[in-house]
């Protein structure tokens, strides 16, 4: 797979050097970006996390009434505990700091040893971990889910009420309910290449699709021949629409999110049928997207995530906010 | 002779160069079930143990320390937080000594797979590295001597890995390709073999 990079070593640092030359809203320091002001005192930080390779994901949601900080690892691997602590001791306002990020492994216990070591510093920490994936475990098994495109809701939500001066516990309890509100399934149309790894992050035919694909290559549902994007986007809304959740409002807001390669005209193509799709279901949209907003690199394919708004939620969705990816 | 700060010396250097010699098989059979990358991700890795090493340092548990430190700065990856993690225990275990007996050895490599449990979420069983660490503790838990834990854990990783191969993995992102793994050694397994074989070459 061809790749515009100097040297696989470099990818991650030159690429968040060139984030940061291109948005000063952001500054770096080693793996670690935060907003240029720093933190705000008497404001409850929030940082995430994660591996490198989905822009903008995590770090393009560093900004006001988003995130306040970022700990990136090398492509598809966690950040280190160094970097993670970092970015907690960067996001802290003196009023805690919630751990928001995507149910992976890595993630996990480099937060998890973050957490204990900034404890020792007197900071206190929460965590909620993205967990939207619904190919990823069944609806029983939640909380093996992994965390995929849904968990930018999370982010805006927990941001805006941040912003408020809601102490850890409110920002935490208002995170998870934001994930707890929020489906994502993905189709992955052709795969991406980690720099320097051996081969491709999965293998699929030219003319084949797979339903409920992980942003990493996870397996998916089924796979067979490519179909049109109308079947295509009937099955993903099912899928969503299935998965049950407590006390859905009959509001959402709804994802349509490029993996990397597929164009906006393929995802508004897919927008216009999920549109409808939810309207006959007598759902209601509110400030939907359509864009790339968490993908994988060259990954083709896209997904569609759904987060199911009470009066808060929606409000809060509709606060304020910066980063160079996201603006309301 | 028991095994001291330049016993760790010595063992570093060989695990730097297993883990380059063996990068391009590890990422293969990384890609088989995860991203490719667990290649890259050790050989990076044990370059920084090696290079962080204090050269004149004889506290076993100051020299797994300065290793801990280059790991946790150093990665991020699951199976990398897992060589963070062992560092930190056997730093903890040996603070203060300057040598430690052979025998001592599979009651180190023990206490490591209780915390890689811990920290990590996998159960014996899993097809992890966990299994095979527990393994090879178990086996060189009764040897006195270093030719005595050579013979005992090479042979114990290599049964382990042909004992799991037609296993499936039921951990972390492995465990989504279920059934699929039947037949494949476990990347995390078989990246302690090589490094073991190695450092007990």
């Amino acid at each position: 797979m061809k790749k515009l990079m100097n040297s696989p070593d470099a990818f991650v640092d030159e690429m968040l050097a060139g984030l940061v030359a291109a948005h000063p809203s952001l500054v770096h320091e080693g793996r670690v970006v935060c907003r240029a002001g720093g933190a705000r005192k008497g404001k409850v930080g929030i940082v995430s996390g994660g591996g490198a390779g989905h822009l903008p994901l995590f770090t393009g949601y560093v900004g006001e009434g988003l995130l306040d900080a970022c700990a990136v690892g090398d492509v598809f691997a966690g950040p280190s505990v160094d970097s993670c602590v970092q970015a907690i001791h960067t996001a802290d306002g003196e009023r805690g700091v919630l751990r928001l990020y995507g149910n992976y492994g890595g993630d996990r216990m480099n937060f998890d040893l973050a957490g204990e070591m900034v404890e020792m510093d007197g900071i206190k920490t929460t965590t909620v971990l993205g967990t939207d994936d619904i190919a990823s475990a069944a609806p029983e098994e939640g909380t093996r889910r992994r965390g995929v495109a849904g968990i930018i809701y999370a982010y805006k939500i927990a941001g805006a009420k941040a912003e408020t001066g809601a102490d850890l516990a409110e920002v935490t309890a208002t995170a998870q309910a934001a994930v707890d509100a929020a489906r994502t399934i993905g189709v992955a149309l052709s795969p991406c290449q980690i720099p320097g790894a051996a081969k491709a992050t999965f293998e699929i035919g030219p003319d084949e699709i797979e339903m409920g694909m992980g942003i990493h290559g996870e397996p998916g549902i089924w796979r067979d021949k490519l179909r049109s994007a109308d079947d295509v986007a009937d099955e993903m809304v099912r899928r969503l629409l299935a998965d049950p959740v407590a006390s859905p409002s009959g509001r959402v807001s709804v994802l349509v999110n490029s993996l990397g390669a597929t164009p906006l005209e393929e995802l508004f193509i897919v927008y216009r049928r999920v549109a409808a799709l939810l309207k006959k279901e007598g759902l209601t949209i509110v400030r939907p997207l359509v864009g790339h907003y968490v993908t994988s690199m060259e990954m083709a394919g896209l997904s569609i995530s759904l987060i199911h708004l009470d009066a808060e939620r929606e409000k809060l969705l509709a606060a304020p906010c910066a980063c160079p990816f996201w603006r309301v | 002779m028991s095994i001291t700060a330049n016993t760790l010396r010595h063992a570093a250097l060989r695990a730097r160069d297993a883990a380059a010699l063996a990068q391009d098989e590890l990422n293969a059979a990384d890609g088989r079930m995860g991203d490719g990358d667990t290649g890259v991700m050790l050989r990076r890795l044990f370059e920084a143990i090696a290079a962080a090493i204090p050269a004149r340092e004889n506290d076993i548990g100051l020299v797994f320390q300065a290793c801990a430190k280059a790991c946790a700065s150093g990665t991020g990856s699951s199976l990398g937080t897992l060589v963070t993690v062992a560092m930190m225990t056997l730093a903890k275990a040996t603070k203060g000594r300057g040598e430690i007996g052979w025998d001592e050895l599979g009651g180190l490599l023990a206490s490591v797979r209780d915390q890689m449990m811990a920290r990590g979420g996998a159960k014996l069983g899993d097809k992890t590295i966990v299994d095979i660490i527990d393994a090879v503790a178990v086996a060189v838990m009764p040897c006195r001597t270093r030719e005595e834990v050579v013979a005992a854990a090479r042979k114990e990783a290599r049964d382990t890995l042909d004992a799991y191969r037609d296993r499936p993995n039921k951990l972390g992102r492995a465990r989504m390709f279920g059934d699929k793994t039947v037949g494949l050694d476990d990347p995390g397994m078989l990246a302690f073999s090589r490094l073991l074989a190695a450092v007990a070459a």
